[in-house]
């Protein structure tokens, strides 16, 4: 591959990381000079300041923990918030993000309980798509038989949903999906805690991303066996009715999934839904 | 956060009607209200005969109008607004990190839905309820334009109430976009593109009378629209056989 250095090229990046050693802590700033390299991405940055050991003033520092995996933009691990704005940072490039200021601003996503750094827990998110069976229910031991037929249009409707990359990039954006930090209290055993977590997580919106594997996984065939379930969770607590119709979601969504479309599907199958239930009880 | 051992709220049992029932509101009666009260005003536009006959045909109502305006009105109204103001409680607007239109329109939703609060109690206490000591007097349905006109003469009133009037009219005009989501009548980004035409429409012809209104009722020349005001008064009383014609002088 050719590369064409620009001889205005700058010869080092200056990286501003927001840290926080353990959760709950106090958070600060922490700046960075990173020796510059063509196509670097914000994983690489992270890499190099690992490397580096130290920050801007010389001062050894531990490395900047952060998460990823894949490098491509389909695990969802390396989210974070990049001169503000919710995205990958396997997918961020710095050249582009140069565009943008002379400086590169990393933090944690601001919904989800920090847990050092860069790195956050977003159990939440995982909770969602429980709370809304985003499966095909086929568990068992016996054969099924062959599945049932699925026209080209409906794969074509269903497969952008099923890009989704439980990123939550969705969620930090949201104006209506908010924080919900829970602390495990010194006396309370492990499955406690998880248990009082994840009543606190089913109070909380679901978020555009669980709507959206809801109405997946009820378009199809076998999945919608469970559909008056999902429906079910849909309009209990949390549930679709929480969103405000901001559409930041779909803006920032790294695979364009037209969450909105599924967000309105959901509510018109809620309507249906709710007429349902009063006059068939 | 609420003790979680405890069963759930009754707002939390029944989010989804209660949200439900909200969106409805703003619809029926509350925005058909508002569309119907802002047309009703525009029409001293084309004098104030005019505008003090629609205002007799309301008041024909008589006794039947104070509960009519609180079933249909006003309780709707508070409903609104109070799930309204939770929703806004628990929202966080981050137009600033993510400047995007539809979230403009969100972050604007809830700020003229305050606004919208703020101006109508303002605004029925004043011409609806106590009258001067909320500025500019009260309205008289006698005199439905001399009394309006007059309380509408000091520039500050009628500043706030173009800034009122608007607020409330985008409130209602994006509310209806936002509405055809919520109960899935636009599903599709081209179908919400279209939509939002129906809320500039909407917007402008509303806003357009709501404006019109207001400059019309301060337009009103007092003394000539009394005069009328007072002649039909009187006819109205001839008719229910309260008082003769007065002699023509
Ligand atoms: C003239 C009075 C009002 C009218 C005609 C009106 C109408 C509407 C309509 C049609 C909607 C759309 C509902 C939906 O998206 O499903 C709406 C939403 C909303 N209204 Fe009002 N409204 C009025 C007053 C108020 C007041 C006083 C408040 C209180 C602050 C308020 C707060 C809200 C909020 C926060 C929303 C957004 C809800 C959401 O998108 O989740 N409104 N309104
Ligand atoms: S459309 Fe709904 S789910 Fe998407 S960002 Fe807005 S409020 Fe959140
Ligand atoms: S819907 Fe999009 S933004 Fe949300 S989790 Fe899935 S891939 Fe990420
Ligand atoms: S590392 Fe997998 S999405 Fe970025």
């Amino acid at each position: 591959m050719i590369q064409l250095v620009e001889s205005s090229a700058p010869r080092s990046v200056r990286v501003r990381v927001l840290r926080q050693d353990a959760p709950g802590e106090e958070s600060y700033w922490q700046h960075f000079d990173v020796p510059y390299e063509p196509n670097m991405n914000v994983i690489s940055v992270l890499q190099k300041i690992a490397a580096l050991a130290h920050a801007e003033d010389g001062q050894p520092v531990p490395p900047v923990a952060w998460d990823c995996s894949c490098l491509e933009e389909v695990c969802g691990s390396c989210t974070m918030l990049i001169n503000g704005r919710t995205r990958m940072a396997c997918s961020a490039l710095v050249d582009n993000l140069l565009d943008e200021g002379d400086e590169i601003e990393l933090r944690p996503m601001t919904k989800f309980p920090v847990v050092r750094d860069l790195c956050v827990d977003r159990s939440r998110l995982f909770r969602s798509l429980e709370r809304v069976k985003a499966w095909v229910p086929v568990d068992g031991s016996y054969d099924h038989g062959p599945g049932p037929r699925v026209s080209p249009e409906e794969q074509e409707d269903a497969y952008p949903l099923a890009t989704c990359i439980s990123c939550g990039c969705c969620l930090e954006a949201c104006p209506q999906f908010t924080k919900i930090e829970m602390v495990r209290r010194d006396d309370e055993s492990q499955e406690a805690f998880e248990q009082r977590r994840r009543e606190a997580f089913d109070e909380g919106f679901v978020g555009p991303h669980a709507v959206s594997q809801a109405m997946l996984f009820n378009a199809h065939p076998i999945g919608k066996m469970i559909a008056d379930e999902r429906m079910e969770s849909l309009t209990s607590q949390g549930g679709i009715q929480m969103c405000g119709n901001a559409q930041n979601c779909v803006a920032v969504c790294p695979k364009h999934i037209p969450l909105t479309r599924s967000i309105a599907r959901a509510g018109r199958a809620a309507t249906v839904w709710a007429i349902k239930k009063l006059f068939d009880r | 956060m609420s003790d979680r051992e405890s069963s759930p709220s009754f707002l939390a049992r029944h989010q989804f009607l209660i949200y439900r029932l909200f969106s409805l509101s703003g619809l029926i009666p509350v925005g058909a209200f508002l569309v119907v009260h802002l047309l009703t005003n525009a029409s001293v536009l084309a004098g104030p005969g005019s505008f003090q006959s629609r205002v007799d045909l309301i008041h024909s109502l008589g006794p039947l109008l104070v509960p009519i305006e609180w079933a249909f009105i006003f309780l709707p109204m508070l409903f609104h607004a109070t799930v309204g103001f939770i929703i806004i409680a628990n929202g966080m607007p981050n137009v600033g990190s993510y400047p995007y239109v539809s979230n403009v329109r969100y972050t604007l939703q809830r700020a003229t839905g305050m606004i919208a609060f703020a101006f109508i109690v303002w605004h029925v206490l004043q011409l609806h309820w106590l009258g001067t000591p909320f500025g500019g007097g009260k309205f008289d349905p006698h005199h439905a334009s001399s009394s309006a006109a007059t309380a509408l003469q000091p520039m500050i009133v009628a500043i706030l109430y173009g800034i009122g009037i608007l607020s409330t009219v985008f409130h209602f005009a994006n509310g209806l976009w936002t509405l055809g989501i919520t109960w899935g009548l636009w599903t599709s980004p081209a179908a919400m593109r279209r939509a939002s035409w129906i809320s500039v429409a909407v917007g402008v012809v509303l806003g357009g009378a709501g404006l019109g209104a207001l400059a019309g009722m301060r337009a009103v020349d007092i003394a000539e629209a009394r005069a009328i005001e007072t002649r039909m008064d009187d006819v109205k009383k001839m008719l229910e056989g309260k008082d003769t014609i007065p002699e023509e002088k």
